[in-house]
C-alpha cells in the first residue's frame, strides 16, 4: 500500500510538468519575471536527471505529459498557484519562520522560497523513505540544485541524505506520529512560527492516524498555519463523484482514500483543525477549488488560460474542482 | 545543463497546434501526415476523391457488407484501416447530399455527446430502441475522451450509411482535425491502426458532417448555440461547412456556443463561440417561428437541462462522464405530435474488457 501511494508522486510531478510545457505555470500573477525562468529551469533539471535515474519512470511520466488534458493543466495550475501563494502570504508576514512540507514527493518548492526568503531558517521535506531517497538521488546529483541549495553530504555509503543547514529530506513514514513528532522535535523549534503543507496526503491516510498527526503538531508548534489540498467525496445526494473516484483507484491501482467519503465537504473536512482547547486558538479558512478559480484569478489571467488550449468543457472542470479543496488553518497557543 | 525537457515539451506543444496557426479551410488544415501504414497510402486515404454527382442507392453488395461491419462494430471490434476507407467513401456520397440545415419529420430521437463512450452508445439504443426502427438525430462529439473513439463513430457512420433516411449525424466541435490531436481521437487512432491514415480518413469526412438539423420546422437542433453573426435559420443553409471547423464565425460559434443566465451575448469561457442569454433565444426562436433550440456540448448532470424558460434544452448522452463525473445521460423522444419525452440512463458496464487495459481516469493525487 505504501508503494502504491509512493506512485501518485509521480502522477503529481507529471501532472506539474506538463501545466509547465503547456505554458500554464508558472502563472504571472503570481511570480515575479526573474523567477519564471528558474521555475522552469529547476523543473527541467529535475526531470533530466530523473532520466538518468530510471528511465522507466522518465518514460512513464513523460507520456503522461503529452497526453494531459486541458481539465488537468488548469486543475493542477489553480492547485499551484493556490497554495504557493498562500505560502508567500504566510513567508511575508512572520520573520522567522520554518515551513514543514508533509508528503513532499518530488515537490521544489523549496527551491525557490529558501531562495527569495531569508526568514525561512528550516525547510523540511519529508516523505516515505523509497520518494526521500529518489529526490536525494536526483538533487544531489544535479549540479544546480547541489549549488544553490547548498547541499552537503559527509559520507554517501552510509546513506546519508543530502541537507544543509535550512533544508532537510527526512525519510518517515507518516503514519508513526510519534517518531514524526521525535523527528520534528529533534529538527525544529517550537516557539518559531511554523507552516505545515500536506497536498493530498491526509487523503492516504488512515482517520485515526490522520488526526492524530494534526493534533500532535498543532499542540507542539506555538503558533502555526496548516495548508491542505485534498479530494473531497461530494455530500450531495445525487453526487457520485467521491464513489466513482475510490471506485476507479480501487480497481485500476489498488490506491485507497480511505476517509473521501468520511470527510466529503468542506466542513467535515475542516473540522478535524477545530480543536476544542481553552489553549489553543484556531482560525479555520477553507475553500474548494472552484471557488479559488472563480475569486483568486484575475480576468487577465483566465484569459492567458483560455489562449493557451481549447477548454472543451467548462462543467467537468466545475464538476471535478468542487470536489478539491484548499484549507487554511492558523493556530496559536495562550501564552 | 541539456535541454532535454525542453525538447520534449517543445515537441508536445507541436503536436497541439497552436491554435493560431492552424488554417482554417480542409485543405490547409491537414497539417499532419499520414502514413506508416506499409500500403501506398493515396487512393486509400483520399476519402474525397472520387465523389458521386449525384445521391446513389445502396446494392445489395454493399448493404451484404455495411451489414457485415455493422454487426463486427456491433461488438466494439473496430474495422481495418482498408474497410474504414471505404465506409468514408460511401459516407462522403451520401453526407455530401445532406443541407447545412438537414429537415427531420418526427417521431425522432435526439441525443447528445456520446464522446467515445460505446458501450454507453449501445446502452442508448436499448434504451431508446433499435435503429432502424427508432429514428435518431445525434447532435455532435462522437470522439475524444472516452476510450472507444474509433468504434463509436465508426459505428454511427456505417449506420448512417446503411439507413441515411432514419439516422442523422451533426457535427460537434470536437469532430475537428485540431481538437482531436488534443483530446485523444488521434493518439487513439495511432494505437489502434499505427498510423495517423484512419484519423486523417475521418477527420476529412467530418468536413461533411451537416451542422444542424430542423424537426417538423419547430426543433432547431445543433450541437453548440447560436451565433451573432445568424439571425435566420436561412443564413446557416448559406455557409459552406464543408472545410474544418473555424476559429471563429457564425460556424464556429454553431458548434461551440453556450446558452447562460446572463442576458445577451457574452464571451465564453471556452475559448471559441460566444454565450447567449434568453433575449437572445426568445428572440432567435421567435424570428425563425421555433418551439426550441436543442442543443448538447455540455455536461448537465442529469443528462437534459432547461434553459431560457424552456427555450434551449441541453441533452447530453455520455453517462459518467469520462468515467469520472458521475452524471445521468438522456436523450429526448419526439412523438407524431411534437410531445417530448426525456429517457435517462446510467452507465453500462463494460463487459469483457479486462480491468488491466482499463487506464486510471485523471486525478489530481
Amino acid at each position: 500500500m505504501d508503494r502504491i501511494i509512493q506512485q501518485t508522486d509521480y502522477d503529481a510531478l507529471s501532472c506539474k510538468l506538463a501545466a509547465i510545457a503547456k505554458g500554464y505555470l508558472p502563472a504571472p500573477q503570481f511570480s515575479d519575471p526573474n523567477e519564471i525562468e528558474s521555475y522552469k529551469l529547476i523543473h527541467s533539471a529535475y526531470f533530466n536527471t530523473l532520466k538518468t535515474h530510471s528511465r522507466r519512470i522518465y518514460g512513464k511520466i513523460n507520456k503522461s505529459i503529452s497526453s494531459s488534458f486541458p481539465v488537468m493543466n488548469i486543475g493542477t495550475y489553480l492547485r499551484t498557484v493556490a497554495l504557493d501563494s498562500q505560502i508567500e502570504t504566510f513567508l511575508q508576514k512572520n520573520d522567522k519562520v520554518q515551513i514543514i512540507n508533509l508528503g513532499c514527493g518530488s515537490d521544489l518548492r523549496m527551491f525557490q522560497l529558501l531562495n527569495k526568503y531569508d526568514n525561512l531558517t528550516k525547510y523540511l521535506d519529508l516523505d516515505f523513505k523509497d520518494s526521500i531517497y529518489f529526490k536525494n538521488d536526483i538533487l544531489w546529483n544535479t549540479e544546480l540544485f547541489r549549488d544553490t541549495l547548498h547541499l552537503e553530504r559527509s559520507n554517501e555509503t552510509d546513506g546519508e541524505l543530502a541537507h544543509s543547514d535550512r533544508y532537510k529530506l527526512i525519510s518517515c513514514d507518516l503514519k508513526d506520529t510519534t517518531n514524526t513528532m521525535t523527528i520534528l522535535q529533534s529538527l525544529t523549534d517550537s516557539q518559531i512560527p511554523t507552516l505545515v503543507i500536506t497536498e493530498c496526503l491526509l487523503c492516504y491516510m488512515p482517520q485515526l492516524e490522520s488526526q492524530t498527526l494534526i493534533n500532535s503538531i498543532i499542540s507542539f508548534y506555538r503558533v502555526g498555519e496548516w495548508l491542505s489540498y485534498d479530494p473531497i467525496g461530494g455530500d450531495q445526494p445525487n453526487d457520485r463523484f467521491g464513489l466513482i473516484m475510490q471506485t476507479n483507484l480501487r480497481e485500476s491501482r489498488n490506491l485507497e482514500m480511505p476517509t473521501l467519503m468520511t470527510f466529503n465537504s468542506k466542513e467535515s473536512y475542516a473540522s478535524r483543525w477545530n480543536i476544542i482547547s481553552n489553549d489553543i486558538k484556531t482560525n479555520i479558512d477553507i475553500k474548494d477549488m472552484w471557488e479559488i478559480f472563480n475569486s483568486d484569478i484575475e480576468p487577465t489571467e483566465k484569459q492567458r488560460l483560455k489562449k493557451l488550449q481549447f477548454l472543451d468543457e467548462f462543467e467537468e472542470l466545475k464538476v471535478m474542482q468542487t470536489h478539491y479543496v484548499l484549507l487554511n488553518a492558523q493556530w496559536e497557543h495562550a501564552l | 545543463m541539456d535541454a532535454d525537457l525542453d525538447t520534449d515539451m517543445d515537441m508536445d506543444l507541436d503536436m497541439d497546434v497552436p491554435m493560431e496557426e492552424t488554417g482554417t479551410d480542409g485543405a490547409t488544415a491537414t497539417t499532419l501526415t499520414a502514413g506508416g501504414s506499409g500500403n501506398d497510402g493515396g487512393a486509400i486515404l483520399d476519402i474525397t476523391s472520387n465523389k458521386s454527382s449525384t445521391p446513389s442507392k445502396l446494392t445489395t453488395s454493399s448493404i451484404g457488407t455495411l451489414d457485415g461491419w455493422i454487426e463486427r462494430l456491433g461488438n466494439c471490434e473496430f474495422l481495418s484501416e482498408e474497410e474504414v476507407s471505404k465506409l468514408c467513401k460511401m459516407a462522403v456520397d451520401v453526407l455530401q447530399f445532406e443541407e447545412n440545415v438537414k429537415p427531420i419529420s418526427v417521431p425522432v430521437t435526439i441525443c447528445g455527446d456520446v464522446h467515445g463512450q460505446f458501450h454507453d452508445l449501445m446502452e442508448l439504443f436499448k434504451i431508446g430502441g433499435p435503429c432502424p426502427d427508432t429514428n435518431y438525430l445525434f447532435m455532435g462529439d462522437y470522439v475524444d475522451r472516452g476510450y472507444y473513439s474509433v468504434e463509436t463513430v465508426s459505428f454511427l457512420v456505417a449506420m448512417k450509411v446503411r439507413y441515411p433516411s432514419r439516422i442523422t449525424i451533426l457535427r460537434g466541435n470536437h469532430e475537428s482535425r485540431q481538437i482531436t490531436q488534443v483530446y485523444g481521437f488521434y493518439d487513439e487512432c495511432l494505437r489502434k491502426y499505427g498510423s495517423a491514415n484512419v484519423w486523417k480518413m475521418f477527420t476529412d469526412l467530418f468536413d461533411y458532417f451537416p451542422i444542424t438539423a430542423l424537426v417538423d420546422n419547430k426543433i432547431f437542433c445543433l450541437h453548440g448555440g447560436l451565433s451573432p453573426m445568424i439571425e435566420t435559420i436561412d443564413q446557416v443553409r448559406e455557409l459552406n461547412r464543408i472545410q474544418e471547423v473555424p476559429h471563429e464565425g457564425p460556424m464556429c460559434d454553431l458548434l461551440w456556443s453556450d446558452p447562460d443566465d446572463r442576458g445577451g451575448w457574452g464571451i465564453s469561457p471556452r475559448g471559441a463561440g460566444f454565450t447567449f442569454g434568453q433575449d437572445i433565444s426568445e428572440q432567435f426562436n421567435h424570428t425563425n417561428g421555433l418551439s426550441l433550440v436543442a442543443r448538447a456540448h455540455q455536461l448537465v448532470m442529469e443528462g437534459y437541462s432547461w434553459s431560457h424558460q424552456q427555450n434551449v434544452v441541453t441533452i447530453f448522452s455520455a453517462p459518467n462522464y469520462c468515467y469520472r463525473c458521475g452524471n445521468q445521460a438522456a436523450i429526448m423522444e419526439v412523438d407524431e405530435n411534437q410531445n417530448r419525452q426525456f429517457l435517462q440512463y446510467d452507465p453500462a458496464v463494460r463487459p469483457g474488457e479486462p480491468t488491466v487495459s482499463r487506464k486510471t481516469p485523471d486525478y489530481f493525487l
